[in-house]
């Protein structure tokens, strides 16, 4: 039988080593290379320089930098009260505005992940501050909340209540800004809630419904329990994005009054770009870095084991 | 005794009509299959009759107590469906019983009626289990299962064989057959697929558009058809329809009548003779061999083709010349609305 040779083939000078596999390992390296040296560039490297930074003692003005081991570790936990105020702080808004948050989304995703007449406004109405700038939301609310001739003390006037000066009273600055916040970023999770709701079959639903289930049953004993893997999303999220709540408060407050709406993200800013304690506001990005991923540790461990 | 009971039923989706006036009778402890093709309304019949869909006309009676109004909990009916719609975050157990615990029975009774319907099922060793670690049959045995444990007075049926594979779909149905004649409770099933209609059913209802074509036994609606419709639905291979004038070519012996503008003859009625034998000859176009049995396909001079049943080992060449006939009894005539004439 005659031999059959290709000599013009594509490819036929090329280097043995060059098989298939490599040629296409190659060019997917050369495709997702853009997104990698970027993320090498501005994710990775700042997070490792991040860490020998929260190492020194390094004033920005001077330009001085000396390495001082865990120094600026011990002053944060162990020597510095404001600290513990400012993670005090983080805590309480974030206790207020995650469970606030994500009950709001659920209810709101309950009543419009079904059609009916009008549907696309509500959701659309809903999600629009989501995709608002959040300097300008921040300053709108600014003027609502104004103590004399802020709309919604005319409003609580109408109705014989005299309103606080929301952000200038200690009393009521936190509340404020969370209902703020919330009111801002509740339209993401009612997405995430309504794709949920909707990607569980109807069948689930009726089949109960036949069973002789009420509608709070079928919430509770259906609807909720297959909603666990969306409820775990959405917490995690809301929690990690309220310990990094930046622009909202430095609009809005300040940190103030009294320090009394002063969290992490905005104290670690303070020091690092107001005070150019850049080794020290390394030191608190870190710590701030591993409470939240404690946290979200946390929360998974506990949905697992109640999903068990 | 009457069980089910539809008089006038009709349902529109806005200004579709879906259900057309639908007159029903259902006795108890009959086994019903509503057949048809797919969009025929026979899905939504069966969700009217369930509650999960609102009555837009005319009245349903379950045990002589209209139902109209009556919440779908409340109507002592059991569904299983084509998805099985199992609670995917709970076992076996919970699944089974969770009707149970909506409606407050105590625990011991709830686990002694679980226990009882899974020892009809054969579920007891799968009790444990989640719905994802379960097979497509005994997914199906435990959708059956939880419609068992409520004790209904009708179990309804949508589909429930059509995510199965063939083999399972054949042990299956033999397995809701002997729990039909078990449980001796009525029992409403739809399917599209006629050989399950066949099967299963003490009576069928066929529907098409939203309306019943006819109502029988399968033997009544194999051999006495009321109309085109009816008679081609029904058996497998489907029905040859001819003009009428063939029906003497076939059946020298036969009636036309007067009406008759159409014949119409079963591929299995047909035997084949040499082209001498019959005025009706043809050519063999296509010949396939299904094993026990070979399909036909037969040229005939008005360039109909007829299909041919042919259960001998000798299968014609084809383009081969031949004659067909039938036996007169088999001959079933239509006029020109497509009924039985």
């Amino acid at each position: 039988m005659a031999a059959v040779t290709h000599t013009n083939e594509p490819g036929a000078n090329r280097a043995p080593w060059l098989t298939l596999k490599y040629r296409e390992m190659l060019e997917a390296w050369l495709f997702i290379s853009p997104t990698f040296i970027g993320f090498l560039v501005f994710f990775l490297g700042p997070l490792v320089a991040i860490f020998y930074y929260s190492m020194t003692e390094w004033n920005l003005l001077s330009q001085q930098a000396a390495f001082v081991g865990l120094h600026n570790f011990n002053d944060a936990l162990l020597v510095n009260p404001d600290f513990w105020h400012v993670v005090r702080n983080s805590v309480i808004f974030a206790v207020g505005l995650v469970p606030f948050n994500m009950a709001l989304a659920l209810t709101l995703a309950l009543a419009l992940s079904r059609p009916f007449f009008g549907v696309v406004f509500f959701r659309t109405v809903f999600f629009a501050p989501v995709v608002t700038s959040a300097i300008a939301w921040a300053i709108v609310w600014k003027f609502l909340l104004q103590g004399e001739g802020g709309v919604i003390n005319q409003m609580l006037a109408l109705v014989g209540i005299d309103g606080p000066n929301w952000l200038r009273d200690p009393n009521w600055a936190m509340a404020a800004v969370i209902v703020t916040r919330v009111i801002k970023m509740v339209g993401l999770n009612m997405i995430l809630y309504i794709a949920a709701l909707q990607a569980i079959p109807r069948d689930y639903e009726e089949a109960a419904r036949l069973e002789g289930a009420s509608r709070w049953q079928i919430f509770r004993m259906i609807i909720w329990p297959l909603l666990a893997p969306t409820t775990l999303i959405i917490m995690v999220l809301t929690t990690i994005g309220s310990f990094k709540v930046f622009d909202h408060i430095y609009q809005m407050t300040g940190g103030g009054p009294e320090n009394g709406t002063l969290v992490l993200a905005f104290y670690i800013y303070q020091q690092g770009f107001k005070f150019f304690n850049v080794g020290y506001a390394s030191a608190l990005a870190i710590i701030m870095f591993v409470i939240v991923m404690a946290l979200t540790l946390v929360q998974v461990m506990l949905r697992r084991k109640e999903m068990e | 005794m009457t069980n089910l009971l539809l008089k006038n039923i009709e349902k529109r989706f806005g200004k579709t009509e879906v259900i057309r006036g639908v007159d029903l009778v259902i006795e108890h402890g009959e086994f019903v299959v509503f057949v048809g093709p797919s969009g025929c309304g026979k899905s939504t019949l069966l969700r009217m009759i369930s509650g999960l869909e609102d009555i837009s006309g005319g009245e349903l009676y379950i045990g002589n107590r209209l139902m109209n109004e009556i919440q779908a909990a409340k109507r002592g009916v059991a569904m299983v469906f084509q998805s099985y719609a199992l609670y995917p975050h709970l076992s076996v157990r919970d699944n089974m019983g969770f009707g149970l615990k909506v409606r407050k029975v105590s625990e011991e009774e709830r686990i002694r009626r679980v226990a009882a319907a899974a020892a009809t099922l054969k579920l007891e060793a799968l009790l444990d289990r989640f719905p994802r670690e379960l097979s497509g049959g005994q997914r199906q045995r435990v959708a059956i299962g939880r419609a068992i444990v409520g004790n209904p007075a009708v179990f309804l049926f949508d589909e429930p064989l059509s995510n199965l594979d063939a083999e399972l779909r054949v042990h299956m149905r033999s397995e809701i057959a002997a729990l039909h004649k078990r449980l001796s409770t009525t029992m409403i099933y739809v399917t599209h697929d006629q050989i399950e209609a066949m099967t299963l059913a003490d009576k069928i209802v066929v529907l098409r558009d939203g309306r019943i074509e006819q109502v029988g036994s399968p033997r009544e609606l194999y051999e006495n058809p009321a109309n085109q419709f009816v008679a081609q639905f029904i058996g497998s291979p489907r029905m040859n329809i001819l003009p009428a004038a063939n029906a003497a070519m076939l059946a020298p012996n036969s009636t036309t009548p007067v009406t008759a503008k159409s014949v119409g003859i079963r591929p299995e009625h047909i035997a084949i003779v040499s082209s001498s034998e019959s005025a009706l000859r043809g050519k063999v176009a296509l010949c396939e061999y299904t094993g026990a049995v070979t399909l036909m396909h037969v040229q005939l001079p008005n360039e109909q083709t007829c299909l041919v049943v042919h259960d001998k080992n000798e299968v014609p060449p084809p383009g081969s010349e031949l004659g067909l006939i039938a036996e007169p009894a088999n001959l079933h005539f239509f006029d020109q609305k497509g009924q039985a004439a």
